[in-house]
């Protein structure tokens, strides 16, 4: 039968239609990713952007010897007798002083301005004027944080409506607080704190940040980096290059990549009975925690580099041995210069991956609450093993906590953490893209 | 030419032998791969080795330099001899005997450095030079002598895969003889390349005869009728005829190498 070239047969339509469905199914998929992608993040940054801007007020602060230092000649232990409590009122009183000097008036009581101020802002000044005794006497001017529902007031969560039926402020209150701000007296900025400041308790969620959570994290990050990296490496090009290839090594192949697939809880349970029951550290320390990590990671980067070395065509392995290097020298001048953007590509995914681990961090403790640097992130004792937390487990330690202000410091640490699994894929990318060579 | 070729033949049949092979035997597992090979390869002397696809002709050749050590499977019986010296007993370190036998494989495979380093890669492992200049100048000598020197000398730093397919095969072959072997081995180094680099290619093996004793595996029996001083025919792992090329490619006396030579196997 002869068919026309034109004209196209029952098959054809039918094949082409099939693509074309095909085709469309792909789409819709992206889309659909593309959409949950876009509605996580305006979630995310929705809520969390604000966590990096914080509300202060400017006050010029009276210190008066008689209160902060009844020596009367700077001595510290009995300065170091003076707590917070006695704080608060000083700062209290300045605000009322700014108060008049701007001629706001109002019905609060006084105790309901001071309120206004962060519980957190009477403890920075007692370490500002411990830290500098010469400053008792004088009027010097602080940048103190506004308490946390001021602060929720002028990021919009916090609104007049919802104020009058809370007990820790009042529309009154809010007031004072946009009078302040027309004045310039209160001002929203920029929180670089957020990244500095160590966890804060339920109260004051205006003076909690990430800066143990960082520390922590980063700890963790150079203990697997320093075991995962080298042990994982070794070992694949053992594995790939040098081991005989036989049951035994095919057990070893398959439990690998098993190992890369069991839950990550199972790694904290493991690491909460050696690490910790058996061989003593410290419970939630960095150390601990970037153990756990590192057995974790280990899988992904022994897979990654082995498919690194694999995909080295063996002709560059015939070239080197045929020109008498030995099967080492063949590995490390040719095959694993080669195999490095592979190999650094995966140890980075790896680490990113070690970076938003929060499960097995939960079992070995790392999810206490941490207040204060501790004191061995100091560089003359040893960094790592300390209690510390960290990153992921800051967002679940927040996300619990009731006060809506958690929310956005939350949100604010999933950001952080975003930013930084972020860097570390471009990081990889450009690794990739550095040292890439054609053969 | 076709005299020249005469002559030199007749000259080279008088060389010593400089690898002896005998009974050699190889196994991939089960898979008889090569059955029963003797064979004599004179010093300063080209010897082809052809044959149909998989009878076994790659594979005796990296017998020669112990290449087959890297594949598991493999394993060679019988006794291959170098200048008297067994190269498969317990107390050769085929690192050594790498060194000593080079080899240029069928797909250029320069590594992805630079030219110079290509070449200097081999003496620097085995230290052949004390010193940078020394150095230089093997570079520029084994350049030479592959024939590359004119067109690589301004781009020495340049990466040896950026070149042409015949002028890598030609850095190959440079980066073969910098170690200074005495053997050289090729796995039809022309099989990849066009007509004009692959003439250039046989030249240079032409050459190198005066140094070296030249093992080729080739496909092209032209190639090896043009080439070589001595053929080997190889058919289903055995070694069938081994002769002055001149004989086999006029007279072969086994009726297989008759009917490979003239089309009708292979």
């Amino acid at each position: 039968m002869k068919t026309s070239l034109l004209a196209a047969d029952a098959r054809t339509k039918k094949r082409n239609a099939a693509e074309a469905r095909f085709k469309a199914y792909g789409f819709a998929a992206i889309i659909v990713a593309m959409l949950a992608l876009l509605i996580l993040l305006t979630s995310v940054l929705g809520n969390g952007m604000s966590s990096f801007r914080q509300t202060y007020i400017a006050l010029d602060v009276a210190l008066p010897e008689e209160k902060l230092d009844k020596s009367g000649v700077r001595d510290l232990s009995v300065m170091s007798k003076v707590t917070t409590i006695g704080y608060a009122p000083i700062l209290r009183n300045a605000l009322l002083d700014a108060l008049a000097a701007q001629g706001i008036e109002t019905e609060l009581s006084n105790k309901d301005i001071g309120n206004m101020i962060s519980k957190e802002a009477a403890a920075t000044v007692r370490n500002k004027v411990l830290a500098n005794p010469d400053l008792v006497g004088q009027t010097v001017s602080f940048d103190v944080l506004a308490s946390g529902r001021i602060d929720g007031y002028f990021k919009g969560r916090v609104t007049m409506e919802s104020a009058a039926l809370d007990g820790n402020t009042s529309p009154e209150a809010l007031m004072i607080a946009q009078a302040l701000a027309d004045a310039g007296v209160m001002e929203t900025k920029f929180n670089w704190n957020f990244f500095i400041w160590p966890d804060a308790s339920d109260q004051r969620p205006e003076a909690a940040g990430l800066g143990v959570a960082i520390l922590g994290s980063l700890y963790m990050m150079i203990v697997v980096l320093v075991l995962a990296l080298p042990i994982g490496v070794a070992s694949s090009i053992y594995l790939e290059e040098f081991a005989p290839k036989n049951r035994w090594t095919d057990l070893i192949e398959v439990n690998i990549s098993n190992l890369a697939a069991v839950p990550s809880i199972v790694y904290g349970i493991l690491g909460l009975a050696i690490f910790i029951n058996f061989m003593e550290f410290n419970q939630s320390s960095p150390l601990v925690g970037g153990l756990v990590l590192t057995l974790m990671t280990l899988p992904t980067i022994i897979i990654s580099t082995r498919a690194a070395l694999k995909s080295v065509p063996p002709s560059i392995r015939d070239a080197a041995l045929g020109v008498g290097a030995s099967k080492m020298q063949s590995v490390f001048h040719h095959v694993l210069p080669l195999a490095a953007p592979g190999i650094l590509t995966g140890t980075i995914i790896g680490l990113a991956q070690a970076l938003g681990e929060t499960a097995p961090l939960l079992l070995i403790g790392m999810v206490a609450f941490v207040r204060e640097y501790p004191a061995a992130y100091t560089p003359e004792s040893g960094l790592f093993g300390e209690a510390s937390t960290a990153l992921p487990v800051q967002v679940f330690n927040w996300t619990q906590r009731s006060d809506p202000a958690f929310v956005e410091r939350a949100s604010g640490a999933i950001i952080t953490l975003l930013v930084f699994l972020l860097i570390m894929n471009a990081v990889a990318i450009y690794l990739r893209r550095r040292f890439e060579r054609r053969w | 030419m076709e005299d020249m070729y005469h002559a030199d033949r007749a000259m080279s049949t008088q060389q010593d032998i400089k690898i002896k092979a005998d009974k050699v035997q190889v196994y991939y597992a089960d898979n008889h791969a090569i059955k029963d090979v003797d064979v004599e390869i004179a010093d300063k002397t080209v010897t082809a080795f052809i044959g149909p696809s998989g009878c076994g002709k790659s594979t005796f050749l990296r017998c020669l330099n112990r290449m087959n050590d890297t594949i598991d499977i493999c394993r060679v019986e019988g006794d291959i001899t170098i200048d008297g010296e067994d190269i498969y007993d317990p107390k050769v370190d085929p690192v050594q005997l790498r060194a000593k036998v080079g080899m240029v494989f069928q797909k250029p495979n320069p590594f992805p450095k630079s030219i110079y380093d290509n070449v200097a890669y081999g003496p620097k492992i085995h230290g052949l030079a004390r010193n940078k200049a020394e150095l230089d100048e093997i570079v520029e000598k084994s350049l030479r002598k592959a024939a590359l020197w004119n067109e690589a000398k301004d781009r020495l730093t340049a990466p040896g895969t950026g070149l042409s397919g015949g002028q890598q095969q030609r850095l190959c072959i440079a980066r073969a003889i910098a170690t200074a072997p005495e053997v050289l081995l090729m796995d039809e180094p022309c099989s990849a390349l066009d007509p004009i680099a692959t003439a250039q290619v046989e030249e240079l093996i032409d050459e190198l005869r005066q140094s070296y004793s030249v093992v080729i595996v080739t496909h092209s029996m032209q190639q090896a009728a043009r080439v070589s001083q001595k053929t080997a025919f190889f058919h289903l792992g055995n070694l069938v005829e081994y002769d002055d090329t001149d004989k086999i490619f006029t007279n072969p006396e086994d009726s297989r190498t008759e009917s490979y030579i003239s089309g009708r196997i292979g």
